[in-house]
C-alpha cells in the first residue's frame, strides 16, 4: 500500500516519529499531494519550531487555517508536466497555550470557574513548556477540526517525540486525573471522613511543598472538578475517533540501526490501543544513488556504508512483514517551498523513486492524472 | 536574542568538556547519545571516575546502573526510582516514606503532575554528581531537555519555602556555576538543528546567564579535495542525480548551513561522520568519536 492509497482511503492521517526524521516535511508533502489529487486538505502541526512554516516557505503560519491553494497552483506551474491541483490546501499551526485556554473555557460551566482555573499558579505551570499538554491538545484540535466537516483529509503532524508513544498515552493519563475516587480527596480537604493514611500523606506532602502550595492545589482541583463531565465526554469521543477506520497512523523514520526495533515497539502499542497502522515511511534514503566500486575516498566510503545499512533495514522490514508505504530519497538540500514538496510527493504513487525517474528537470513524465 | 558577545563565553570548548557535570543537548537525531558517551569514555580512559546518564532509555531496565568499563558507569535515570529515592531522603522515616509512596493520590500526582517528572530526574543527577569526577548527561531533545531546567525553576517558585524549594534553589545555583557545570549543544549541519541549537542557547542563557554553552557540529560529511563545487542549479531540483553530485552538493550545503553559526560568531568544533561499519554497533562509533574529541578538541587546546 502506498501513500497515495492512504491519502485516498482515509479522512485523517497521523504522522508519528522521533525528531530529525523529516516528519513535518513529509506531512506537508502529504497535504500537497492530497490537494493535488482533489481533496479538500488541511495540515495541522503543533511543532513549536515553526518548521511547517519553513517547509511551506511561509513565515507566519497561525492558529487559524491559512489557505495555501493559490500558492499551490502557482507552484504547480513551475513543475514541468504537472497539471493544476484539483483540491484545496490549508495549514494550521495551533497555539498550544491558546488551545488549552479555549479548551478550559469551553468545558467550564461558568466563566468565573474558567478564570479561577486559569489564574491558578498550578494551571499556569501546567500550560507553560509542558510537553504532555502539547500532545493532548493536538488531539483536541484534531477532534475540533474533524467536527467542522470542512475537510476531506486532515494530516496531523504530531510533536516529535523520542517516545512516540507518549502521544498515544496522553489522553489516558489526563483522564485518570478526573477519576472521582482520586479527585475527591483533593476537593474536600477538610473532610473528616478522610482515612488516617490519606490525612498523613497529605500532611507529608504539605511539609515538603511548603505553605501555600496545598491551597493552590485544592483550589485548582476544585475548579477542575467542575469540568470533568465535559472533559470525559471529549476524551471518549477522541478515543473513538482514533480507533475509527477513517483514521490511519503513519510512522516516519530513517534507516538507522535502531529503526526496526522502534517500529516494532510502535506497532505493538498501536495494536494495544486498537489504532490502525498504515505503514512506515522510510525517509532520507540514499539507495537511489549509484555508487561505483572504484571510488574509494572517504565520502564514497561513508555513502556506501549508509546505503548498506539502509539495505539491511529494508530487508529486516520485509522479513518481519512490516508494511512499507514509501521509501523517500534524501534531498540534497533543505525543503523550503511548495515546489520542493511536489518533488517529495513524487514517490507517493509508486512507493519509491527510481533512477529513471530522475529526469534533468527532476519531473516525472507521462504520469496519469 | 541575547548577543553572545555580552555574556561571557566559555574559555574554550575543551575547558567546558572538562567540568564535573556536563549536559549534552540539541535537537532530536543529532547524535547526543553517541557524543555524550564518547565524552564519558574519554574521561574514563584518563582514569577519571565517570558516569554517563541516559534519561529514561526504554531499551534498558529503568534505574539500571551498569559498570561498562574501568572507571565508567552508565545510569539509566528513571523518574519513579528517582522519586522514591528522593522521597526517602526527604521524609526520612522509612514507615512514613512507604505510606507516602503507596498512597494512590501521591502516586498519581508524582506521575501526572507536570514538571515533577523532570524535576526528580534532574534532582537525581544533581545528587549523584559529587560521587564522580565527571558526569555526562545525554539530555532529551531540545524542548524536553529545556523543560527539565525550566521545571526546576518553576517549582522553586511554586513551593515557596520547604525542603523541595531549597533543593531546587541549590540545583539552580549549581547549574549556573561555570566552575561546576558545562552545557554542550550538538547540532548536525542542517538548517533546523543549527537553528534550534541557537534557540536552546538563548533559553539556557536566560536561565544561566553566566554559564554559556559550547557548540559542537556533528556528523560532518567527510571532505574530499578532489570534489569540486557543485553547479549552481540545485535550487530548481532538491534531488541529486548521481553519487558524485550528491557528495558535492552535500559538502557545499553543510558549509552554507554552518554560516548561521558563523554569522553569530559562535565558536564551534566539528566531528566527522563515522562510516557505518556493519556489525560493529554503537561502541565502535563511540570509540571513533572519542578519538576525534581527543584529537580535534582536547589535543588542540593543549597546544
Amino acid at each position: 500500500m502506498t501513500l497515495d492509497d492512504s491519502i485516498k482511503n482515509k479522512k485523517v492521517l497521523i504522522t508519528c516519529g522521533t525528531g530529525g526524521v523529516g516528519k513535518t516535511t513529509l506531512s506537508a508533502a502529504l497535504g500537497v499531494r492530497s490537494a493535488w489529487l482533489g481533496k479538500k486538505t488541511v495540515v495541522v502541526t503543533m511543532d513549536p519550531a515553526k518548521r511547517l512554516a519553513t517547509a511551506l516557505g511561509l513565515k507566519n503560519l497561525g492558529d487559524h487555517p491559512t489557505d495555501l491553494t493559490p500558492l499551490l497552483i502557482e507552484a504547480a506551474k513551475k513543475i514541468p508536466g504537472a497539471r493544476a491541483p484539483l483540491g484545496t490546501l490549508a495549514a494550521i499551526m495551533p497555539d498550544t497555550r491558546r488551545t488549552f485556554e479555549t479548551f478550559v473555557r469551553e468545558l467550564a460551566p461558568t466563566p468565573v470557574i474558567a478564570d479561577r482555573v486559569m489564574r491558578n499558579p498550578i494551571f499556569q505551570l501546567f500550560t507553560k513548556e509542558f510537553s504532555g499538554a502539547n500532545e493532548y491538545m493536538a488531539l483536541e484540535r484534531l477532534d475540533a477540526i474533524v467536527r467542522t466537516g470542512d475537510y476531506d483529509l486532515i494530516v496531523l503532524d504530531t510533536p516529535p517525540s523520542r517516545n512516540t508513544l507518549a502521544f498515544l498515552d496522553a489522553p489516558q493519563l489526563l483522564a485518570r486525573f478526573f477519576e472521582e475516587r482520586l479527585i475527591r480527596w483533593l476537593v474536600l480537604p477538610a473532610n473528616k471522613l478522610l482515612a488516617t493514611g490519606m490525612r498523613k500523606a497529605l500532611g507529608i506532602l504539605e511539609s515538603l511543598t511548603g505553605a501555600g502550595f496545598m491551597t493552590h492545589l485544592f483550589d485548582f482541583t476544585a475548579a477542575l472538578f467542575e469540568v470533568r463531565t465535559g472533559f470525559t465526554a471529549n476524551l471518549k469521543r477522541i478515543t473513538e475517533l482514533l480507533k475509527s477506520k477513517d483514521v490511519g497512523f503513519l510512522m516516519v523514520t530513517t534507516p538507522t540501526p535502531e529503526t526496526v526495533e522502534e517500529i516494532r515497539h510502535f506497532v505493538d502499542t498501536l495494536h494495544d490501543h486498537q489504532f490502525r497502522f498504515e505503514g512506515v515511511a522510510l525517509n532520507r534514503t540514499l539507495g537511489y544513488l549509484e555508487v561505483e566500486e572504484k571510488e574509494r575516498s572517504q565520502p564514497y566510503l561513508v555513502l556506501r556504508g549508509l546505503q548498506k545499512r539502509e539495505r539491511h533495514v529494508l530487508e529486516e522490514l520485509s522479513r518481519t512483514g512490516i508494511p512499507l508505504c514509501a521509501k523517500l530519497p534524501e534531498m540534497a538540500r533543505d525543503v523550503h517551498s511548495l515546489e520542493d514538496l511536489f518533488h517529495v510527493a513524487m514517490a507517493f504513487e509508486t512507493g519509491s523513486l527510481d533512477q529513471h525517474d530522475l529526469r534533468p528537470n527532476g519531473a516525472r513524465s507521462s504520469k496519469p492524472t | 536574542m541575547i548577543d553572545l558577545k555580552t555574556g561571557p563565553a566559555p574559555n574554550s570548548i575543551a575547558e567546558t568538556l572538562s567540568r564535573n557535570l556536563i549536559f549534552v543537548g540539541g535537537k532530536g537525531g543529532v547524535g547526543k547519545t553517541v557524543v555524550s558517551q564518547a565524552l564519558a569514555l574519554l574521561h574514563a580512559q584518563s582514569g577519571k571516575k565517570t558516569l554517563w546518564v541516559a534519561i529514561e532509555d526504554p531499551t534498558r531496565p529503568p534505574g539500571e546502573l551498569k559498570k561498562t568499563g574501568p572507571s565508567l558507569w552508565h545510569l539509566n535515570c528513571e523518574a519513579t526510582h528517582a522519586f522514591e529515592e528522593y522521597a526517602g531522603l526527604k521524609i526520612g522515616i522509612s514507615a512514613l516514606t512507604q505510606l507516602f509512596l503507596k498512597n494512590k493520590l501521591m502516586r498519581y500526582l508524582a506521575q501526572a503532575a507536570p514538571g515533577i517528572h523532570e524535576l526528580v530526574l534532574l534532582g537525581k543527577i544533581w545528587h549523584e554528581r559529587l560521587q564522580y569526577d565527571h558526569v555526562v548527561v545525554d539530555m532529551p531533545s531540545t524542548g524536553y531537555g529545556l523543560a527539565m531546567f525550566q521545571s526546576t525553576e518553576n517549582f522553586s517558585r511554586l513551593f515557596r519555602g520547604g525542603p523541595i524549594h531549597r533543593d531546587a534553589e541549590a540545583m539552580l545555583a549549581t547549574f549556573a556555576d561555570p566552575k561546576q557545570v558545562g552545557q554542550v549543544i550538538i547540532a548536525i549541519p542542517e538548517e533546523m538543528p543549527l537553528q534550534e541549537a541557537l534557540e536552546l542557547d538563548d533559553y539556557l542563557a536566560k536561565l544561566f546567564p553566566k554559564n554559556r554553552a559550547a557548540f559542537i557540529a556533528n556528523k560532518i560529511f567527510p571532505h574530499s579535495s578532489s570534489i569540486r563545487e557543485p553547479a549552481n542549479d540545485w535550487e530548481k531540483n532538491p534531488l541529486a542525480r548521481t553519487a558524485k553530485e550528491y557528495i558535492e552538493r552535500r559538502q557545499r550545503l553543510e558549509a552554507d548551513n554552518l554560516k548561521t553559526w558563523e554569522e553569530r560568531s559562535i565558536p564551534w568544533k566539528e566531528l566527522e561522520m563515522v562510516p557505518p561499519n556493519e556489525g560493529a554497533g554503537l561502541e565502535f562509533v563511540v570509540r571513533a568519536l572519542a578519538e576525534q574529541l581527543q584529537s580535534r578538541i582536547v589535543d588542540r587546546a593543549l597546544k
